[in-house]
Order: structure tokens, then C-alpha cells, then sequence
């Protein structure tokens, strides 16, 4: 007892020793930019009225579906909202209420529609939430220049250790979801992805050789699952950095994955020592301050020390908050049969890119008064990535089809009976059924426990 | 010292890489299905065979309508009627080889939709036509695009129960007459447009841009197919067969060249086109580099052609059993054939789709995926 006691009080102690706010800050700022920059491009693609308000029907997370979209014009308030907070996140400026807005407006769009999952955006919703608690404004912000009395260099390590945490976690599962028999020995989906990319300029004719799918899953897995230890260490590092750039500058060009590989990029520096992010502050301020003489600071501001301490409350909702993390991605143990077929467990997972599936759906809507049976055209309800997703998704396709039987009610159909015919293909392979094409999906429920009615893969 | 040691490593490492894809590159005789494929040409062959070919036939065609219509206005009798009705069935034919090609310069394009939508609405709108001859006000910029097109064209021209007679006396009308010509000439420029553009500059676009992104050639073209080849099935056949939910009966009025009686032969062109884009066949028969090519290349390819081209026979068995008479005829003698035929139809729907998309990494949306 009392030895054990001792390695909780050493953690403690290693916990809340002083380390430079540095890594913090450049965290704070990278972020705030990204997520500014990523927010105008939402909304310059048009992506509100696409993704938001012009479906008729949205996909749910399962208990969410109490989110709904708000009329196209408090969409733009809420997406100017999330705009504003990032950048008082970048600039420090009402950091915490930022953060928290930050939080709030992103993880609120997100929970609209199951359609648009990413685990980017779940990456996103997390740092968001993590920043809520990081005292990453004590420095290099404008609330210190507001309040000079908050200024401080150095803040107990937990702060930077959970940001690398999270990286960590992140990258590692990726790894090892990465470990299956397609992935290393079939070199699928990379197979189909790649060639597919052979127009690309410069790398293309390379991106197409037929041995680089082989070579670019096992580089891809052995990247994702060690990056963190080779970041972690100084001789390795600018080798290790070199080859994030280089991962996530090619992945970025083969794939439509938007800012992803931008947010990995930034939020990889976190694992940089405290005097290369000072450095790199230093010189962003002397640049600063040559631009905008302005912003001079009038009076010297005599940097503190944060108060050294983690918060009982605090470490229970982080300690929880890791639990979580590392032990959720691996509930697909409890499921049975093949999760990349079933999709049980998959999500929340950090499971990026690793299949090619596709599927088909064909709805049929029977009405039980007169047993004729009707055919739904899905793009009359569903926009393209809608009806994509959900045409390989058991919970989505078992969600359209409560729809579909509550729409064809309202609309004088007696009692209607909803069945799909579900055809996908995974990872090349012929495409085969999905699910059940007899079962009335209109009374099934969505739940936890295991989906019977999908046929299991390797039946 | 070290650091040199490092830098050493490191590109030893990667010379030995890059010489092992060499080595693998050339050595992959066994693979050589997996000769990597030339999408470039594939568009090129698209283009030269069969969209610009498709294009020039609809221009001229539609131009003959228009003489014939022209005739039709100066004396209108039984023999330039029967020679108007005549043009329009060849023309309209035709369109149905130009149906996929909705992307480009006969893409939407601000409040104007795709070429389709605008010359090709079914069903036509009877009561706005009427309301567009009696009022003589009509722009064809509205939302009226059941009142305008082809189809607008065959219900002034057209009789369902096939009475010369009732449509000489209706066209005396000199407003009916001055409708269906600017009517045509409408067509005309839009057709005009979009094949001058296709001559002019799009034409390099569309082979210079041969990625596999959403805003690709191949992507737009692949899209534009499976929409095309999708219609005929949910609209063409299934909403007249009534097998959309809620439709108690069949409704053989909402079919394709309804006053024409065309309705089968026009489907039945619709698919030609559809199967000829998938072999990369032009219209006189000669086969060129197309989708199906492009799958020999690709993992799981060979597989999937064999799977289509089975399900492309009970297609064609079961068109072959629809004899092109009138719809609402059919309905009563052929009933189970057009269902069956709904029904192959339905089963090679994933063939085309979602397996083909897969298997070629086709990006079919423009949001982000999931990334790495």
C-alpha cells in the first residue's frame, strides 16, 4: 500500500512540475488558424445549404437524434460564431469563453448528421474540449495584454502531457488498426486507391507503380504506430517531422480529406521541446512587432508562474476522458463477425481510411392494407454522400428505413412494411448482400446489442 | 559523426525502395492485365466516338425538325405531318445517344439545368403548353421545362389515339404553329451552344482534366451515367409500371413519348447508349477504350465484367420480350414483362453503381473523406 501510494505521489509530482507554456501556446495558435481557415472554407464551399439545410432528411448519431439543423440563416450565425471563436482561440482573446464557443458551434454542426463522420472531426471536438481546460492563454495572447497580471511562462506538465496524449492516441490506433490481413498482405484499399492517382503531377507516374501500394501500407502502419516515439526524441525528430510533411502532403494529394492533413501537421509540433516553440514565438513576436509597431507592449509584463496544481474535479473528467479513449475503439471485440462488414463498433475509433466499400440499397415500401409493394428512388430523400454512406452503414440503412415508413404513412400508405435489398462490395471483392432482404426494418430498433439481421461476412 | 551515420541510413533506405518498386515495376509480367491504364486516351476515345458524334446527330437532327416543322407551317397537310412526326422520331432517337452527357457545356450552368431537363422533361405539361399558346407569352428561361422540349414538341404533333385529323385541326391555329417552332428553334440553340462549346475549348478540358476527383472528366462522366442509366429504370419504367410506393396502379400516361406511342423504342435506345458508353462503343458498333477497359485494368476488374456482362444478357432477354408497341398496350398484354424487365433492371443497378465506382476510386461527392 504505502509503495503504491509513493507512484502515485511521484506521478503526481511528475504531473504538476513546472514546464514552459510554450508548447501550449504554439498549440493554441496553429489550432485557432487552422480552424479559422477551415470554417470560411465550409462555408465558401457552399457546404452549409449542402450538408445542412438543403437535405429533407438527416441521419442521426445514436442518442443525438435529438439535434436538428436551424434555418439556413442561423446556420451562417452559428458557422460566424465558430469563425470568431477560433480566432479568439489563435489570438488568446477571451480564450476560455472562445474555446468553449469553439466547442460547442463545431461539435454542434457535427452531431447534425451521421452522414459527414469523420474521425478528424471528432479529433477536432476533443482538442477543442481539451483547450476549454489548458491555461494556453497566459502567454503570447491578447488577454494578457488585457490583463497582464494572467501572464506566465511556465504551467504544471499535465497541461502539455494530455494534448500529446491525445496525438498519441490517435496516431497509435490508427497504427494498429492498420495491422489486418488486407491492409499489410493484400495491400488493400491501397490497391485501388493508388493507381487511381497516377495523373497526379510530379509523384503520379511513382504513386502508380504497382509495388507502391505494398510499400505504402506497410510505411503507413509502421508511421502511424511509432511516429509518436520517433518525434519524441531529439535525434529523430526532424527525420520524424520530415515524414509527417511527407505522409500527410501526399495523402492530402491523393485524397479528398480537405484539412486534415494540415491539423495533423500542426498538431504533430506538440511533441517539439519547449525551446523550439519558444524560439519559434520569439520570432513570430519580433516579426509582429516589426509589422505592427503597435502592438508594442507599453509596459514590461513580468511573467508568473501558474499556479502549480491539478485540480482534484480536473484529473477525474481527464482520467475518465483517457479511460474512454483507450478503451472505447476496442468494443468491436464484443460484436461478432467481421468488423469492417458490419460496421459494429467502428466508429470513434480513429479507424482513417482503411477500406474501399461501396453499396447499393434498394428500398422497398410495403403497404400492409393492400400487400403492394413500392420501390424508393433514395435520391429523391438523400443527396449523393448521404445515400453513399448509408448504402454500406446497417445503423444508416435501419435509420432511412424508419423514414421511409414514417414519410410513406403520412403519405396514405397503411401500415407500411420497409425492406432492403443491400449489395456491397469491400475492398474489391464482388459485392454480396448486407443484410437480411426480408426483415421489416420498419420495426427493428437501433441498439447496442449485436445486429442480427446482418448476414455475416464470412458465411 | 552520428548525424551523418542517420543521413546515411536514411537514404540508403529509400535508394533501396525506390530500386525495389523498379525491380517490381518491371518485373510484373504475371500482372500484365495490370498494365497501368491510360485514362487520357480512355477520354479522348470518349470524346472523338462517342459524345461529339452524339452531339453533331442531335444538331442535325434537330435541325431537320425544324425544316420539316418550317414545311409543316407553309402547308400543312397529312404528308408534312407525317414527315414532321417522322423528324421528330428521328430526333428525338437520337437524343436518347446524348442523354448521359449532362456534365460541361450541358451541365447546370446558374438558374439553367442540365441539357436534359431542358429539352428532355417528361411528362409534359399539357396545361401550361395550352397556357403558353393562349397567353403567347413564353421565355423557355422559367421553371416550365414540362412545357418545353421534346416532349412539348411531340404533344402538339402527336395524337395518343393516332387521329391525323384532330392534330391538322388543332395546328390551324397560327399560335399553336408559332409555339412549336420557337419551341424547336429553342432547341436548336441549346444544342447549338452546347456542341460549339464541346468543339471550341471544352473538348481539351475534358481530356486534359483525367484525374479520378469529384471534378474529373471520369468522375462527371461516371456520374452522369449511372443517372442516365438509374432514369430509365425509376422513371421510364417504374413510374408508369406505378412500382413507387404509394402509386395504387399502374399510370400509363406518365411514360416517355406518351402521344407518340414511341415509349418502348425510345428505352430501348436509351439502353443501347447506356450499354455502348460502358463498352466505350461508338454508334456504328466499333469498340474503343472505355469503362470497361479501364476495369480489366483494375483490381477486381475482371470479375466485375463478368458479372455485368451476364446481367447485361437477362437485360437484353428481357427487353427483347417488350415488343414496342404503345405503353398503356403492353400493360395489358405484357404486364409481367415489363415488370421483369423493372426487375433486371434493378439487379444490374449495383453492377454499375456502387461496385464500379468502388473498384475504379471514383469520387462521386466533393465533401472530404475520412483522412490519414
Amino acid at each position: 500500500m504505502a509503495t503504491s501510494r509513493m507512484r502515485l505521489n511521484d506521478i503526481h509530482t511528475s504531473l504538476v512540475r513546472p514546464v514552459s507554456i510554450a508548447p501550449l501556446v504554439t498549440f493554441r495558435v496553429i489550432f485557432g488558424v487552422i480552424m479559422t481557415f477551415a470554417t470560411i472554407r465550409f462555408v465558401a464551399l457552399g457546404w452549409i445549404e449542402d450538408h445542412y439545410t438543403d437535405p429533407i432528411f438527416h441521419f442521426t448519431y445514436y442518442g443525438f437524434s435529438w439535434v436538428k439543423p436551424l434555418p439556413v440563416f442561423w446556420m451562417y450565425v452559428v458557422h460566424v460564431i465558430m469563425g470568431l471563436a477560433a480566432l479568439g482561440v489563435m489570438l488568446g482573446l477571451y480564450y476560455r469563453l472562445s474555446a468553449v464557443l469553439l466547442f460547442l458551434t463545431f461539435t454542434y454542426t457535427e452531431l447534425i448528421d451521421l452522414t459527414y463522420y469523420l474521425n478528424h472531426y471528432y479529433f477536432v471536438s476533443i482538442a477543442c474540449a481539451l483547450l476549454i481546460l489548458l491555461p494556453a492563454n497566459r502567454w503570447f495572447s491578447l488577454d494578457v495584454r488585457r490583463k497582464p497580471e494572467i501572464a506566465a511562462t511556465t504551467v504544471p506538465a499535465w497541461t502539455v502531457f494530455t494534448l500529446k496524449l491525445q496525438v498519441a492516441i490517435v496516431y497509435t490506433y490508427a497504427g494498429l488498426a492498420k495491422i489486418n490481413h488486407d491492409w499489410l498482405f493484400e495491400a488493400l484499399p491501397l490497391k485501388i486507391w493508388m493507381p487511381a492517382n497516377d495523373k497526379l503531377p510530379i509523384i503520379g507516374w511513382f504513386l502508380a507503380l504497382p509495388v507502391m501500394p505494398y510499400i505504402f501500407s506497410w510505411l503507413g502502419m509502421l508511421y502511424d504506430c511509432t511516429i509518436v516515439y520517433w518525434l519524441s526524441y531529439s535525434k529523430t525528430r526532424p527525420w520524424a517531422y520530415a515524414s509527417v510533411v511527407f505522409f500527410h502532403s501526399v495523402t492530402g494529394l491523393m485524397f479528398q480529406i480537405g484539412v486534415f492533413p494540415l491539423v495533423m501537421m500542426g498538431c504533430a509540433l506538440i511533441f517539439f521541446p519547449a525551446a523550439w516553440h519558444k524560439r519559434l514565438i520569439d520570432r513570430v513576436r519580433i516579426f509582429l512587432h516589426r509589422m505592427f509597431p503597435a502592438l508594442q507592449e507599453r509596459t514590461q509584463v513580468v511573467p508568473q508562474t501558474a499556479s502549480l496544481s491539478f485540480p482534484g474535479p480536473l484529473k477525474l473528467l481527464l482520467a475518465l476522458h483517457f479511460t474512454f479513449q483507450i478503451l472505447f475503439p476496442w468494443r468491436y471485440l464484443l460484436y461478432p463477425g467481421n468488423l469492417f462488414w458490419t460496421e459494429e463498433g467502428y466508429r470513434f475509433s480513429w479507424r482513417v481510411m482503411l477500406m474501399e466499400k461501396a453499396g447499393t440499397a434498394t428500398f422497398y415500401v410495403k403497404d400492409s392494407a393492400t400487400n403492394r409493394e413500392g420501390i424508393v428512388v433514395n435520391s429523391e430523400f438523400l443527396n449523393a454522400h448521404q445515400e453513399k454512406q448509408m448504402a454500406m452503414q446497417p445503423d444508416m440503412i435501419l435509420q432511412f428505413a424508419h423514414f421511409l415508413k414514417s414519410w410513406y404513412a403520412e403519405r396514405g400508405v397503411q401500415d407500411p412494411q420497409v425492406r432492403a435489398e443491400v449489395y456491397v462490395t469491400l475492398n474489391a471483392r464482388p459485392s454480396r448482400l448486407l443484410i437480411d432482404p426480408n426483415i421489416n426494418l420498419a420495426s427493428v430498433e437501433d441498439g447496442w446489442k449485436p445486429k442480427d439481421w446482418i448476414i455475416r461476412y464470412d458465411e | 559523426m552520428k548525424k551523418k551515420l542517420i543521413i546515411l541510413r536514411f537514404f540508403s533506405c529509400l535508394f533501396l525502395a525506390a530500386s525495389l518498386a523498379l525491380v517490381a515495376s518491371c518485373n510484373d509480367d504475371e500482372g500484365g492485365k495490370k498494365d497501368s491504364f491510360d485514362r487520357t486516351r480512355m477520354l479522348q476515345h470518349y470524346a472523338d466516338a462517342l459524345i461529339l458524334p452524339a452531339y453533331n446527330d442531335l444538331y442535325s437532327n434537330i435541325n431537320a425538325l425544324h425544316e420539316a416543322a418550317t414545311a409543316f407551317d407553309a402547308t400543312p397537310n397529312a404528308q408534312t405531318l407525317q414527315n414532321l412526326q417522322q423528324a421528330w422520331e428521328t430526333a428525338y432517337t437520337t437524343w436518347q445517344y446524348a442523354n448521359a452527357y449532362n456534365f460541361g457545356p450541358a451541365g447546370e450552368a446558374g438558374l439553367q439545368k442540365g441539357l436534359i431537363e431542358e429539352i428532355a422533361t417528361f411528362p409534359a405539361s399539357e396545361s401550361k403548353i395550352e397556357n403558353a399558346i393562349a397567353s403567347g407569352t413564353y421565355n423557355f428561361r422559367d421553371f416550365n421545362r414540362d412545357a418545353r422540349g421534346f416532349l412539348a414538341v411531340e404533344y402538339l404533333i402527336f395524337d395518343p389515339e393516332n387521329n391525323p385529323e384532330k392534330i391538322l385541326t388543332d395546328l390551324q391555329s397560327t399560335a399553336r404553329r408559332e409555339y412549336l417552332l420557337a419551341l424547336i428553334e429553342n432547341m436548336q440553340s441549346r444544342v447549338a451552344d452546347v456542341l460549339e462549346n464541346w468543339n471550341d475549348e471544352y473538348k481539351t478540358e475534358f481530356i486534359r482534366n483525367d484525374g479520378t476527383d469529384a471534378g474529373s472528366s471520369t468522375a462527371q462522366l461516371y456520374n452522369e451515367f449511372v443517372r442516365s442509366y438509374e432514369s430509365i429504370k425509376n422513371y421510364k419504367l417504374g413510374l408508369p409500371l406505378g412500382l413507387r410506393p404509394g402509386q395504387a396502379a399502374p399510370e400509363p400516361t406518365k411514360v416517355e413519348a406518351y402521344y407518340s406511342g414511341k415509349t418502348v423504342k425510345m428505352f430501348k435506345t436509351h439502353f443501347q447508349a447506356i450499354e455502348d458508353i460502358w463498352y466505350g462503343r461508338a454508334k456504328d458498333g466499333a469498340d474503343g477504350i472505355g469503362f470497361r477497359e479501364y476495369l480489366e485494368a483494375v483490381e477486381g476488374g475482371p470479375e466485375l465484367i463478368v458479372a455485368t456482362e451476364n446481367q447485361l444478357k437477362a437485360v437484353h432477354e428481357a427487353l427483347d420480350a417488350v415488343p414496342e408497341l404503345p405503353f398503356s398496350d403492353l400493360l395489358q398484354t405484357h404486364a409481367a414483362a415489363l415488370d421483369n424487365l423493372h426487375t433486371e433492371l434493378q439487379k444490374h443497378t449495383r453492377f454499375f453503381k456502387s461496385d464500379m465506382s468502388s473498384l475504379l476510386g471514383i469520387s462521386i461527392t466533393y465533401s472530404s473523406g475520412d483522412g490519414d
